[in-house]
């Protein structure tokens, strides 16, 4: 069958890139499978199949609850806050406000460094007594505010946190930028003539026409955050203790720290589990929600 | 018929591709390579003549070797690196067909990267092993097969029995250590002639009683970078070569079957002796907030007295800060009073060799040279070493180990760090157990050592 569009043997073309995408990233997939049954420690080629002890002990272990319960946080916390603000953010440069390229090149600025950069700069500014917020706070006549954000156990997750949303807000802001300029002014004229103030047309036009941009944006930092693993590694190893080990940071110590490596791949497959779910379900949830201009 | 002949340029188109980015591939190696052909070419009249000065290298042809070699650490601060700088250009001008590429990295990204390139076949020619059984450890190294066999070097008997041994697997070296490393606490003379304290404290309760004036004169006693976990162990290995081990040398062995644990009543008062440090607020408070170089950075410029590391961060303890002082380093006393306090030192890292390297016997051929004891390799290396050489007659280059050294030689009291006889990944659980105590969490010594003892179970194979 000869298609009209397309010769079938074109399809050949596809070969390469698909022997490359099956060897560097469906048949390492299919090995996780393999090493999570097995006490493969990652170095030395002998190893034996283990059944599903490895999936027990982490059942056992409390790093498991302890990294699920940090990551689901972490995503909360980037997914709500991080959006909230960046249509804020988005709204005001939007709006006709003078030097408006400055104040959007301004907030874009952090996503164009690096994480390790960015978590590097922001462990000096988290430093208790001598870091930048502290000596601020000393320099206005504060004190006595606990200034250890790294080092205590209830504070470190949500300045990590904190950090994360500082970097990223510039991305989800230019998408929501973007969405707010193909709101059609038409539309916004009709709302005007029908009496509806500023809050209403915000409320019942703009918003609804920014609904694909909220789908990207959360779906983007759903990802980001079920992913979390660079501001834990660089800003506090995890710590204190285990405060901040999300799961991707947990498996990447059990397999190189702990040379536990089929006990992480058990750990990735659980993980992976998840977050298919989770992806999935927000991605249909929100498609639904769709409206077209 | 039509079709068959598409399909087949089909094929064809597609196989030039995959041959387009082979070639592309290649390409990049023949790039690597060429330097050091085209290097040793030029090079090669005087290769034959170091070849028969040295009748010993056999393999040392004017053939062009490149070998690899990665290591861990930080590059030099200033001046020649020793070995990203000196040792690639020594080796070159013995050996003008070797090349030496030698790559650096911080110590986590060393264990990922080398473990990996090992696994795949791919490892570098010389590396650097930890002895006994650390993350790395020599018996680990050896007993998976990376490690190439060192018996047959001539150099053995100019190395202290102890290195040697440490490097052992089933009694033959397998990696040859760069010096001995000592934990201590540095401490700054001034504040500790200022709080009243006329001599270095030799028992736990004069440490206490030390700290306590520091405190009362107004420093911090002791500052600890915690938001970097590992540097519990440096505190915690000097208490435990006093409270655990001399009472039990064998205390690591009987754990391997089980006859001891780390459980027992040792290890708990061991961590308690820590936890009373920080319970009675002598390390600084926000340790947990306070990054290693951060906590460097207070003692350097005069805000704290002591600072537990080890010998190798003398570069970093000595550096200018803000206020000058003259620095001392003594042993972390966890003995009771009366009796002799006993040193944490153990044998530092070295390089060894991979089995499967293409090039052993040149690289078997750069050790003779670099260990021979004389070439201005050696001398080179040694400079360069901010570790305690355990080469037969080189003098000691820091005086201000010179004491504990001393007692350390002349007693024997000294005892290594603790996780060398632990699997790769106790030590994280002590650390991060023990964070919950430095963050005023409810926990216990016992449980700091319940949860060592969980993991060594866990990780500890036969």
């Amino acid at each position: 069958m000869n298609s009209a569009v397309m010769k079938k043997t074109m399809f050949w073309f596809v070969l390469p890139a698909l022997l490359f995408y099956c060897l560097f990233w469906v048949f390492p997939i299919l090995k996780l499978f393999q090493y999570s049954i097995t006490d493969y420690n990652g170095y030395v080629q002998k190893f034996s199949y283990v059944g599903l002890d490895n999936f027990k002990t982490l059942f056992h272990e409390e790093i498991l609850g302890l990294s699920i319960r940090n990551t689901l946080i972490y995503t909360f916390v980037t997914v709500i806050l991080g959006n909230i603000v960046a249509l804020a953010i988005a709204f005001l440069l939007n709006a006709n406000i003078r030097a408006k390229g400055l104040y959007r090149s301004a907030f874009y600025i952090p996503t164009l460094f690096s994480a390790i950069v960015v978590g590097f700069i922001w462990s000096y500014v988290y430093m208790p007594d001598e870091g930048l917020i502290a000596s601020f706070l000393h320099k206005i006549g504060i004190n006595g505010i606990d200034t250890n954000f790294l080092g205590s156990y209830d504070k470190a997750l949500y300045s990590i946190i904190a950090v994360d949303i500082w970097k990223n807000i510039g991305t989800s802001t230019i998408i929501f930028l973007a969405g707010l300029q193909t709101v059609p002014t038409d539309l916004i004229e009709a709302g005007k003539i029908d009496g509806a103030g500023r809050w209403k047309l915000v409320r019942y036009i703009k918003i609804p026409l920014l609904a694909t941009s909220v789908t990207i944006n959360v779906t983007l930092s759903v990802i980001n955050g079920l992913k979390a693993f660079d501001y834990p590694f660089v800003m506090t190893n995890g710590g204190p203790g285990t405060s901040t080990n999300t799961l991707i940071y947990a498996m990447y110590k059990m397999a190189f720290t702990d040379q536990l490596f089929g006990k992480a791949s058990a750990l990735g497959i659980i993980s992976f589990a998840l977050i298919i779910v989770i992806t999935a379900a927000f991605v249909f949830t929100l498609n639904r929600r769709e409206i077209s201009a | 018929m039509k079709s068959l002949k598409s399909q087949v340029a089909g094929v064809a188109v597609a196989s030039l591709f995959t041959v387009a980015l082979a070639a592309c591939g290649s390409n990049n190696n023949n790039n690597a390579a060429s330097p050091s052909a085209a290097s040793s070419s030029a090079a090669s009249p005087s290769a034959s003549a170091s070849a028969s000065a040295s009748p010993s290298d056999s393999a040392a042809s004017a053939e062009p070797v490149t070998l690899s070699m990665l290591v861990s650490g930080s590059k030099a601060a200033d001046g020649a690196d020793f070995e990203l700088d000196t040792l690639p250009k020594l080796v070159k001008e013995k050996f003008p067909n070797v090349t030496l590429e030698v790559q650096k990295l911080p110590d986590e990204q060393y264990y990922t990267s080398v473990k990996t390139k090992l696994a795949a076949g791919e490892g570098p020619d010389i590396f650097l092993v930890f002895p006994n059984m650390a993350n790395m450890g020599a018996i680990e190294v050896a007993k998976a097969g990376y490690a190439a066999d060192l018996s047959g070097l001539s150099f053995w008997n100019n190395v202290s029995k102890a290195a040697m041994n440490d490097m052992s697997y089933e009694g033959k070296p397998y990696a040859v250590a760069k010096g001995m490393d000592i934990l201590g606490a540095y401490y700054n003379k001034d504040l500790f002639a200022k709080a009243g304290i006329s001599e270095v404290p030799k028992d736990w309760d004069s440490f206490l009683a030390a700290s306590e004036k520091l405190k009362a004169s107004g420093v911090t006693p002791i500052v600890m970078g915690d938001k970097d976990p590992w540097v519990v162990q440096f505190g915690m290995y000097q208490l435990a070569a006093n409270t655990v081990y001399p009472s039990d040398p064998d205390f690591d062995k009987k754990l391997q079957t089980g006859e001891t644990q780390l459980t027992d009543a040792k290890w708990v008062e061991t961590v308690n002796q820590y936890k009373t440090l920080y319970d009675k607020g002598y390390v600084s408070k926000n340790s947990l907030g306070m990054a290693s170089a951060q906590a460097m950075q207070q003692f350097v410029d005069g805000k704290a007295a002591m600072i537990f590391t080890g010998t190798w961060d003398l570069p970093g303890v000595t550096a200018k800060g803000a206020a000058d002082f003259e620095r001392g380093f003594f042993s972390l006393p966890g003995n009771k009073a009366g009796e002799p306090v006993y040193a944490s030192a153990a044998t530092a890292a070295g390089y060894a060799l991979n089995a499967k390297s293409k090039h052993l016997d040149a690289a078997k051929q750069i050790f003779e040279y670099l260990y021979d004891g004389q070439s201005p390799l050696f001398q080179a290396w040694v400079e360069s070493n901010p570790s305690i050489s355990v080469f037969n007659g080189v003098p000691l280059k820091n005086e201000i180990f010179k004491d504990v050294l001393t007692e350390i030689q002349s007693t024997g009291h000294a005892f290594y760090f603790s996780n060398q006889m632990w699997p790769a990944g106790v030590s994280d659980v002590m650390q991060s157990k023990f964070a919950e105590i430095i963050g005023g969490k409810k926990t216990t010594a016992e449980d700091v050592t319940k949860a060592m003892q969980d993991k060594y179970k866990e990780l500890y194979k036969g």
